[in-house]
């Protein structure tokens, strides 16, 4: 039973190469994603789709307008890169909600979904009568998420405002708490600053997906469906550990330090002959193997930095971060790295290079756990991807394609549930139904 | 008669003051959390929320050492106030697992188990103790065993250590993100951790489907760096075709202009006004109908070219710096496009819309008193998610986890406490209650 060791064994459980072998997780449910404009709802009907859920993206016939969206004056074939890369395994489809045969027909998909996706203003689909107060009269089983800015419920909920990544990062708390503090130093740019993913996005869709699930087995349990509300900014928010109850315990406001820590150090950036690289030994043992890595045993006994507690103060930070960069100068993030591994212990340095996404498409090490892929589409040629984040033995995720233009799926999906054929499509399309 | 307003139906729908009154999702469903620090206890902590039992396994004595992180080294009732964020409602037992005693308690334990968390590095809890996938699996084949990683469980990297902050940097994610020219930009809080183990929760729901259709468990694993890699967005795609690095933009949104956060004259507010229609708001707004008229604002790909937004940038810098953050936000409410003021502590624990949605998430502990801290993001109308009770000292739930759950007697419980498989908190802040905690306060009888 344990005679490969672990590591072996579980490669081949898990390996990503394999999964087409493999059952999916989620391929009985179908997701009906009528999100616009909204990464988090891209983000969350991504996630479900790479593990195996049939996910329908119902767009307007101009197509969502996310697909425009990536790096400035760059597309491909005619696409922005957001969607390229978020696309992955969606069925495309064209309808109008704008029009009533258009609701119609949505009406009629939602009767047989397991789930809805959908970002409007909230209000707005229920208005056009295909919220969740009427869907879920038709179809009690009904799991209906609704992602947006302010929420479906609460003081603010009626505002309107279109959900943003960057407004939901700043509303979240995070962005007051990340960047350079206001000093000579950053001058101008010592201001709260935004990470720049889409990140507020990503957390929202990873709550949206998490809620959906939780509510699936509520209903596996009960028959019952039930309502999903998230706010990317929310979704942000449950990650800012203490600084709520610091607040209420003390009064006091978090607030930004660049890179410094408030509970750990060393835990931060230094320079390092190329570049820049973050170090971290922030645990007495483990600060003692970088002071003996870096050949200071001076600092383990200077009263400034001999307990964790004493490692924290502002001042004895900025102190000891400087001492080790005038270490970490002299080498790169090679040798140091080497180093690092080298050493015997007791203790271990966290160690590792800042990297660009070019260095980081460079390392074997993510080629061969199948974080990324070059795959070659039919459509939109070859391209590098993030892969799905699990590993897992049963159900592993993947992607079966990349991306796929407005109305691609149109035959297909319409034919599969309301046997509508190609003239029939014809004659909705001139009508502006699809 | 005239349908209810779709908001006052959906105040009703997910009323918070109804939430006693909903079940949970999770029922049933036990969790047992053998991880530490936060890329672990998170993902544990949110399955909880949702209303799965979940036990917390520490060593006796000292328990897990985020009890004694604490920011600025300061503690609030004798622990870490950053130990509550990723415990919730969990009950606290305390085993050693160097015994093979407390192995078997695992073992007991895992058999009665749903799902099983641990963050160690891979092949570490088979090997050392016994408890590993491998052999839990033949005790319960239906247990879903989660492990969270720097690196992962096989590859070339699995010999490094690492930590959040590791996986912000080797990831790209730092590279990426920040201005051109200034040191990295460390996020402010552990954003590998808490959206790493927020991927790991819904990979466990994902399984957890598979489960009731089928019956069967598997292990599934999270690897931090590459949670960050997943979260790049269009980064890799971007890399793959032009060979090239997507450069940082501060605090602009690249794919949408107008972007950017200013300062105003009582903090910063962050302002977007991508579309056409949004675009025309914000013009009417500054009184600026004139660049309405201006070809390099004219489209969505006008506005987002580099010097075009730049252009932007700087008048709508002047035209926010007068005005105060509700000042700013009520404007672009009132012209159509998006503004929100960048968020403070303070301002979350005085904002009434997200106390009334649960997002402010005020409780009274039985050991820790009145607590307030943000509460569980995803709001679902028919099993709403909730915290019960805060982190608790180790081995706090000792008597009810072996009692209850595991049918022990109280005389093996006493032997087992002698004999020092099990124990408590050790007399030292982290692991001990509050200095004004009386014995049985707070406790399950």
């Amino acid at each position: 039973m344990t005679d490969q060791p672990w590591e072996t064994w579980i490669r081949q459980e898990c390996d990503p190469r394999e999964a087409f072998a493999e059952p999916e997780a989620l391929d009985d449910l179908l997701v009906l994603d009528v999100s616009q404009e909204s990464v988090a709802g891209m983000i969350c009907t991504s996630f479900l789709a790479e593990l195996g859920a049939e996910v329908i993206k119902v767009e307007p016939p101009g197509g969502d307008p996310a697909r425009a969206w990536g790096p400035p004056g760059f597309t491909h074939q005619g696409e922005g890169l957001a969607y390229l890369a978020e696309g992955r395994n969606k069925y495309c489809v064209t309808l109008n909600l704008e029009v009533a045969e258009g609701r119609e027909a949505f009406r009629q998909l939602a009767r047989r979904a397991d789930a809805v996706v959908e970002a409007y203003r909230p209000g707005q689909m229920d208005a056009w009568g295909i919220g969740y107060r009427q869907l879920s009269t038709e179809n009690p089983r009904l799991i209906y998420v609704a992602i947006s800015a302010h929420g479906q419920y609460g003081p603010r909920a009626a505002e309107a405002m279109r959900e943003h990544d960057l407004t939901s990062q700043a509303a979240s708390g995070l962005t007051f708490i990340t960047g350079e503090p206001e000093n000579d130093d950053a001058g101008p740019l010592g201001v709260p600053t935004k990470a720049g993913p889409w990140l507020a996005g990503y957390a929202g869709g990873a709550w949206a997906a998490f809620g959906l699930l939780g509510a699936l087995h509520h209903r596996h349990e009960t028959g019952r469906g039930q309502m999903v509300d998230v706010t990317p900014a929310e979704g942000l928010m449950r990650y800012l550990e203490y600084t709520l109850l610091w607040y209420h315990v003390d009064g006091r406001i978090r607030e930004r330090i660049g890179y410094y820590d408030l509970a750990v150090f060393p835990y931060t950036f230094v320079r390092v002959k190329d570049g820049w690289a973050f170090i971290a030994g922030y645990t007495d043992p483990n600060f003692r193997a970088l002071c003996r890595i870096m050949d200071r045993p001076d600092l383990t006994e200077d009263p400034r930095f001999s307990s964790t507690s004493a490692r924290v103060r502002p001042e004895n930070e900025r102190v000891l971060r400087e001492e080790i960069e005038i270490w970490s100068m002299l080498y790169t993030s090679e040798e140091i790295l080497e180093k690092v591994m080298a050493d015997p212990g007791p203790g271990v340095v966290i160690f590792g290079r800042v990297e660009t996404p070019v260095e980081v498409l460079s390392r074997e090490n993510w080629w061969e756990r199948a974080c990324f892929q070059r795959i070659s589409d039919p459509v939109y040629g070859d391209l590098t991807l993030q892969m799905p984040v699990w590993r897992m033995t049963g159900t592993p995720p993947r992607i079966r394609w990349a991306c796929r233009p407005p109305g691609y799926h149109n035959t297909y999906v319409y034919q599969k549930y309301f046997a509508w054929s190609p003239n029939h499509l014809a004659t909705l399309r001139s009508q502006g139904v699809i | 008669m005239p349908a209810e307003s779709y908001f006052d139906w959906t105040a009703n729908l997910f009323d918070l003051a109804r939430i006693s009154g909903k079940p949970e999702a999770l029922k049933g469903i036990r969790v047992l959390d053998l991880s530490l620090i936060i890329f672990g206890p998170a993902t544990a902590d949110y399955l909880g929320e949702m209303g799965a039992e979940v036990i917390r396994v520490e060593m006796p004595g000292g328990g897990d050492v985020m009890r004694i992180v604490a920011p600025e080294g300061q503690f609030w009732k004798n622990v870490s106030p950053a130990f509550f964020a990723q415990n919730h409602s969990k009950y606290h037992v305390a085993i050693d697992l160097h015994k093979p005693q407390g192995q078997d308690l695992i073992r007991q334990l895992a058999a009665k188990s749903d799902v099983l968390v641990e963050n160690y590095r891979g092949g570490t809890l088979e090997r050392k103790w016994g408890i590993g996938y491998r052999q839990l699996r033949e005790i319960n084949p239906r247990l879903i065993y989660v492990a969270n990683t720097g690196f992962g469980q096989w590859g070339p990297f699995i010999r490094r250590a690492s930590y959040d902050g590791l996986a912000q940097a080797v990831s790209g994610f730092t590279a990426v993100s920040g201005f051109p020219g200034r040191p990295p930009l460390k996020m402010g809080i552990y954003i590998g951790d808490y959206f790493g183990a927020c991927l790991s929760a819904l990979g466990v729901l994902a399984a957890l489907h598979y489960r009731d259709r089928t019956g069967r468990g598997q292990f599934l694993e999270v690897a931090q760096c590459e949670a960050l890699l997943r979260a790049m967005d269009w980064t890799w795609v971007y890399a793959g075709l032009t060979g090239k690095n997507r450069s940082q933009h501060g605090n602009r949104d690249p794919s949408v202009s107008p972007s950017g956060i200013y300062a105003c004259r009582d903090g910063f507010v962050a302002l977007v006004a991508g579309s056409d229609e949004e675009f025309r708001g914000l013009c009417r707004a500054m009184g600026r109908d004139v660049l309405l008229a201006d070809p390099r604002f004219a489209t969505r790909a006008a506005r987002a070219e580099e010097s075009h937004a730049e252009a932007l940038d700087s008048q709508i810098a002047s035209w926010v710096r007068g005005m105060t953050r509700l000042e700013a936000e009520a404007v672009a409410r009132k012209y159509g496009f998006a503004a929100a003021a960048v968020a403070t502590a303070k301002d979350h624990y005085e904002d009434p819309h997200l106390r009334a949605r649960g997002s402010v998430w005020e409780m009274e502990d039985p050991v820790y008193g009145k607590m307030v801290e943000h509460g569980p993001a995803p709001k679902l109308s028919g099993t709403p998610l909730r915290y019960k009770w805060a982190a608790k000292p180790v081995g706090f739930h000792n008597q009810y986890v072996l009692g209850r759950i595991l049918g022990l007697s109280p005389d093996r419980i006493e032997e087992l406490e002698r004999q020092r498989v099990i124990g408590r908190w050790a007399d030292r802040k982290g692991p001990k209650p509050p200095d004004d905690w009386t014995p049985g306060q707070g406790e399950i009888r």
